[in-house]
């Protein structure tokens, strides 16, 4: 319909208007609404935000892996996605990749200290990757979000590698405290799960590795209400001395009792999550000066 | 003569029938009006403030024409007439991870318009994991399933080391084409092959949108380099290709790396991947080299630069 005489044909076709009277004339209403598909999708009133938290370090895949993940959360509304990078800087890479996406974003960083007593280029191997970056994120949103304020909000842990469905997001996005579903490839099995009884409550957790953990839990298979977070100021994943596979139970035990959790994706019994790892790239013929133009960004 | 008592019957019937049409007819009007404008109050409101509106006359009558932009978000987006469509073939298999890699490739797919995705299977039969996933995406899709045989000589469970993986799988996908599509049918499509485990960013498609015979863009993590790249001169022509793995092959391309009009596929209907015989790093070449030549390639991605 580009031209007046279409508009003209389908008010003769009987298309229905509104009129109104302006002195002596009747003006005629015709509306045409245009589409536009939208990425993402509309801001909703009534959603709570999902605050998507995600430590990224600089290596070749990166821009692969966040391009990848960029292209998931584009379809999940009221998404907010706090990217930390493990940088000194925040790096031009980042910075023109989120902007390109489109989508709401809040860009940080913050870098891991390296260990200067091994290999300079070490980072301190006691600090588990990506900790101070997910604290960072955490104390972003406490300056950020008053506690009294009413904005409902869920908080999750998303690393750039794994895989998210899309019916993950909506899932948690009825967190009232804390809840938790399967993650698959974790802990040397096909998945990790939450053991949930009859009453729909979590009781235990279905693991091989150290299943008296607190929480025998993956980062990528729970999520808390933005409310605990901001309520309980002073909850941080621990930085120094955790136990391998506690860095999880380290932050939920603040926030969070066994009693509090909501088991979500029919009740365990579906995996929505992957943990998923990339191999790294094999670049030997690059060479010692480098094969490619180091000025094309990959 | 009508007797009286007929006209009243007959109008006791009509009457109520022409009410209920005219109310009808404004019943569904309304709602596809309401659904469009929140209002009356706020296009009044818009109209004030000075909205771009086109008038007409039609006798003493005003006609004022209001378009309103509403930004919707559908999964995939809303077909489109005028764009061609991308036709995605990718062979998968069975294994762990396969549900994982096919889902976050569907969610980049569902941001594609005009995107119809053939996903062939290496199996005996459609399975039910891949029949579910499909569907569920809400994609425009085509199942299909082949299976490579298995090396008997060697332990029960090899396939044929012979046949480069996957093969078998595009080329079924090329045949349905085929079959499907009729050659002097002028439905404008482009062929491209996404392995289930790659990444692509949503400015690709685009990219490959205007293909005309065949095209060609840098592909990151392939022979060993960061990327793999055609040469592009000053014309715009490919002359060449920066790799380091055999840069003689005719194409010394990956199968992520091109794309193809349908209508090429559809006019060399026995152009195909060479199943047998096949030197690594040559599966590419086998089937483009009956489709193009060097000078038909179109570079993409900013004459290759990115």
């Amino acid at each position: 319909m580009d031209d007046g005489g279409d508009s003209r044909r389908d008010l003769a076709a009987g298309l229905d208007s509104k009129e109104y009277c302006l002195s002596d004339r009747d003006i005629v209403e015709v509306v045409r609404t245009e589409y536009v598909y939208t990425r993402p999708p509309p801001w909703s009133d009534t959603l709570p935000t999902i605050h998507v938290i995600t430590p990224t370090y600089s290596r070749p895949v990166q821009k692969a892996e966040l391009t990848r993940l960029a292209n998931t959360l584009l379809h999940v509304p009221n998404l907010h996605w706090i990217l930390v990078e493990d940088s000194q800087r925040r790096t031009p890479l980042i910075t023109r990749l989120l902007r390109d996406t489109g989508l709401n974003y809040t860009h940080l960083n913050v870098e891991t200290p390296r260990n200067y007593k091994l290999r300079g280029d070490m980072r301190d191997p006691r600090i588990p990757r990506g900790t101070m970056q997910r604290n960072l994120a955490l104390r972003w949103l406490r300056e950020t979000f008053n506690k009294n304020n009413s904005q409902p909000g869920i908080v999750y842990f998303a690393d750039d590698d794994n895989t998210y469905s899309l019916e993950l997001f909506e899932e948690m996005r009825s967190t009232r405290k804390g809840s938790v579903w399967p993650v698959a490839f974790v802990g040397g099995l096909r998945y990790e799960s939450p053991k949930v009884n009859a009453a729909g409550k979590v009781y235990g957790w279905k693991t091989v590795f150290d299943p008296h953990r607190p929480f025998a839990i993956d980062m990528a298979g729970f999520a808390v209400n933005l409310r605990l977070i901001l309520q309980r100021s002073q909850a941080y994943f621990k930085l120094r001395g955790v136990k391998g596979g506690y860095q999880e139970s380290s932050l939920l035990r603040e926030l969070v009792t066994l009693n509090d959790l909501e088991p979500k994706a029919a009740n365990c019994t579906k995996i929505l999550v992957w943990h998923t790892r990339t191999e790294k790239p094999v670049l030997v013929n690059e060479g010692k000066k480098g094969f490619t133009d180091p000025n094309v960004e990959i």
